[in-house]
């Protein structure tokens, strides 16, 4: 008998509110928090609309620490502090040696990359900051959380593209199930809105102008954000043995690859990635009551994911609640399946369903019951939350209550 | 009263520690400035530019063999005389 993975701590942070009781409170009323990107430099950038934290919360992390991180570490850092607060766990609680951290994430510490590009190649300067190296890598948020928590387990970075928390979390079950540790942090981060990020993005023409509709007909593409979820995982019998609330359970992972093009998404490799997380978790389609999409907002995606996940639900998606919370906390990238799943577990222990925001115009393309724009009571026993990739590197989760 | 070295060395420092800290002086410990190593070498990268001097050392020793602020002063002093 393998061991059972729960969740015992969350902690968020995005547009949506810098806590993730915040997070979920934008979420259940429907509140996207899409609009101008005003407190990070575009410069000349055409594309302005995009999802970010406003102000930092005063997280009292000494500057001897912020000095050598990267956007993309603090959000996790902050995340990871508020999961493990809630989880009630204090360091020297459990042994550090069997705790660990596993953070996924999309790009890399692009701010650092930002500010030296500029001053080397703008402004003449003839160095390099000396904390560049240390902040870019995508290894970084990891291992600030670890030196954060004083988590002396397995610890290490995750990354495929917009997938990566998904593969991190499942990641991070995968070292409690094989008996390497006992308590994991897992989630995700990233802090893409700088010019250099969105300008690459520019470039594929997949941003919308305006904000991000999925499933409805008018939509135009995707916005990005920023933002980090950070997840404490914990073996059940740990965590019952300590007297721990447990606010969910993983009951299982499924990944795929489409090995077909690196931007195009096929159907069968969202599909098989479904199935897989079913059969790992011992369900069936029709246990499933909602359906947190990939929704990223594009033409394809949202057509695709409507194809690949009627196949799997087939006669029961008419009983499935699906619904993008993408339309409210945007795509941030490595972070967006570690937000999801804050979506997830209060979605099981609320019986709320959030619904997909922006939403104006259905699509014969996009015909799931896609909860526009208000939420929806309903009981929600399981919930899988879906990410694809560019890549085609697919992992699904699914959580239920315990 | 510290001299015009000391107390440029001193500004450059403040720029890098925890604002509302205590008063920097030439006996600061350097381990009690709040101030992660890495960024320590950068400020004396920054003196290297600033004096046109070349301070001999990689980042590790740069740490190792400094104990005060009054220290970094003298270092960069003695420099400063070589090349003169």
């Amino acid at each position: 008998m393998r061991n059972r993975v729960v969740i015992t701590g969350l902690g968020g942070i995005c547009g949506l509110g810098t806590n993730a009781s915040a997070i979920w409170d934008g979420l259940r009323s429907g509140r996207s928090a899409i609009g101008e990107v005003t407190t990070h430099d575009l410069h000349n950038l055409k594309v302005k609309v995009g999802c970010e934290v406003k102000e930092m919360p005063d997280h009292g992390i000494p500057h001897r620490q912020t000095v050598s991180m990267d956007r993309f570490s603090l959000l996790a850092v902050i995340a990871a502090r508020e999961a493990m607060r809630q989880s009630g766990l204090v360091e020297g609680d459990a042994d550090s040696y069997r705790m660990g951290a596993v953070v996924g994430v999309g790009i890399c510490g692009w701010e650092a990359i930002e500010e030296n590009y500029r001053a080397l190649l703008l402004e003449g300067k003839n160095r390099a900051g000396i904390f560049t190296v240390p902040k870019v890598m995508p290894g970084a948020p990891a291992g600030q959380v670890s030196m954060d928590l004083g988590l002396r387990g397995p610890t290490f970075g995750v990354t495929s593209a917009c997938s990566s928390a998904n593969h991190a979390i499942a990641s991070a079950v995968d070292q409690i199930r094989l008996g390497r540790a006992d308590v994991m942090l897992a989630g995700g981060t990233d802090a893409p809105l700088s010019w250099g990020v969105l300008k690459a993005w520019e470039a594929l023409r997949v941003l919308a102008p305006d904000t991000c509709r999925p499933f409805s007909a008018d939509r135009q593409g995707l916005v990005l954000g920023e933002g980090a979820g950070m997840a404490v995982l914990e073996s059940f019998d740990h965590a019952k043995a300590r007297g721990a609330e447990i606010l969910g359970e993983i009951a299982g992972v499924g990944f795929s690859a489409d090995a077909s093009d690196i931007v195009a998404p096929t159907v069968e490799g969202p599909e098989n990635a479904m199935r897989a997380c079913l059969a790992d978790a011992g369900l069936n389609p029709e246990d499933v009551d909602y359906l947190n999409a990939h929704g990223t907002g594009t033409k394809a995606n949202d057509m695709i994911e409507t194809k690949a996940v009627k196949r799997v639900f087939g006669s029961y998606v008419k009983d499935l609640s699906v619904s993008s919370t993408k339309s409210m906390h945007a795509h941030c990238l490595g972070a967006s399946g570690a937000l999801e799943m804050i979506a997830c577990v209060n979605a099981i222990r609320e019986g709320i369903v959030p619904p997909t925001a922006n939403y104006r115009e259905p699509d014969p393309e996009c015909d799931l019951d896609i909860t526009p724009n208000t939420p929806r009571e309903r009981q929600v026993k399981v919930a899988l939350s879906n990410a694809f990739a560019f890549g085609g590197t697919n992992a699904v989760l699914a959580f239920k209550g315990v | 009263m510290a001299d015009a070295l000391t107390t440029d060395i001193i500004a450059k420092i403040k720029a890098h520690a925890e604002p509302g800290g205590e008063e920097i002086t030439a006996a600061t410990e350097l381990t009690a400035l709040g101030i992660h190593s890495l960024e320590l070498t950068e400020i004396i990268f920054d003196l290297e530019e600033d004096y046109g001097i070349e301070i001999e050392m990689n980042t590790v020793d740069a740490w190792a063999n400094l104990k005060n602020v009054g220290d970094i002063v003298a270092a960069v002093r003695a420099l400063i005389a070589k090349k003169a």
